[in-house]
């Protein structure tokens, strides 16, 4: 009895990276250690819209095919009728609902990038901006597991005056806050950190369209930020 | 999550293919036995394989700096090959530099520049 995340991920080993399957199976949770067999139709869908809009973003070439071969492998079953097809995309520019995803250790570092990257592209957002939109998730998130242990990051769509859907991520913690003479050293680029560069702030600002810091020593940090859409 | 990095040697050339989230553990271990071969093997060079990276931030960019700074102290250069294009111009956009190792577009290129291919 193989298991949807063994079937799947001997499919995908050479063109995805093994961490970017193991973040794919966490979102598809206890789906990916079913067997096959035992899929309903509803699952076979979820399972097949994940990996659609998954393999999209990660796979360089050949999306197209390896898209058929995973739902040949979940019809392979001979589970309880409807089978798993390759639908449509999801049309461009939908909103999202806003998704808060606690930050606690290193590893949740590496699975809010990847939500913040598929959320990008979901609503709209060019396949470059979406890794600017990852890599300033990154960044905070690694802010907050560094430098308050843990916190949260939240990411909502957000319309701007024309109309066009653009992404507002907010990182937010109750840690030691940063004191304003440190903040003068990290706005001036003199700012040495022990264990990072100590440029993240900064190389968030750069790559925002709107940034705002709301930190405050013993009550924690909050920075948000907002990634428009293209026009 | 017991794991080490796979070095593997071509010629007098050490080679990492970067597969999984570089943590500070996993970095300090790299960096570590990369010196360590370097001196070993006599190596004239180092090259860290990204293309399998999809996202580089400020913080990786100081772990492959630093490999690059101690692998240049042993007197053999670094190369990072396969940087995709969305990442080179995010980090170009941050202000963020990769200064202490060469850059290369992708293996072959970078075996050719340290002359192991003619």
């Amino acid at each position: 009895m193989k298991t949807v995340e063994k079937e799947i991920g001997a499919i995908l080993t050479g063109t995805i990276s093994s961490i970017t399957q193991r973040s794919i199976f966490n979102r598809l949770g206890g789906l990916a250690s079913t067997p096959i067999q035992q899929l309903t139709a509803s699952d076979r869908a979820t399972i097949m819209q994940e990996l659609e809009n998954s393999v999209k973003l990660f796979a360089r070439s050949n999306s197209a095919q390896l898209i058929a071969s995973c739902a040949r492998a979940l019809n392979s079953g001979t589970g309880s009728g409807g089978t798993a097809t390759a639908t449509a995309t999801a049309a461009a520019q939908v909103p999202m609902t806003p998704k808060k995803m606690p930050i606690d250790q290193e590893k949740d570092i590496a699975t809010a990038r990847l939500e913040a990257w598929s959320e990008a592209v979901r609503i709209g957002l060019s396949k470059f901006a979406s890794v600017k939109v990852a890599t300033a998730v990154s960044e905070l998130a690694r802010n907050i597991v560094f430098y308050a242990g843990k916190g949260t990051v939240e990411l909502r769509s957000v319309k701007d005056e024309r109309g066009t859907l653009g992404l507002q991520i907010i990182a937010s913690d109750q840690g030691p806050g940063i004191p304003q003479s440190k903040l003068d050293e990290i706005w001036a680029g003199t700012y040495k950190s022990q264990r990072g560069m100590g440029k993240g702030l900064v190389a968030v600002k750069k790559l925002v369209d709107d940034f705002q810091l709301d930190t405050r020593p013993g009550v924690g940090t909050t920075v948000t930020c907002v990634f428009k859409g293209e026009r | 999550m017991e794991q080490e990095l796979p070095i593997i040697q071509i010629r007098n050339c050490l080679l990492v293919s970067i597969q999984s989230e570089l943590h500070d553990r996993l970095a300090l271990d790299l960096q570590a036995s990369l010196m360590d071969r370097v001196r070993t093997v006599s190596a004239r060079g180092v090259i860290l394989d990204v293309s399998a990276v999809e996202i580089i931030d400020s913080y990786i960019t100081r772990i492959l700096n630093d490999i690059g700074k101690s692998v240049r102290f042993m007197g053999a250069e670094c190369y990072i090959v396969g940087i995709r294009p969305a990442v080179a111009m995010t980090l170009i956009e941050m202000g963020v530099e990769l200064d202490s190792v060469n850059t290369a577009l992708n293996l072959d290129l970078a075996l050719e520049r340290l002359e192991l291919l003619q």
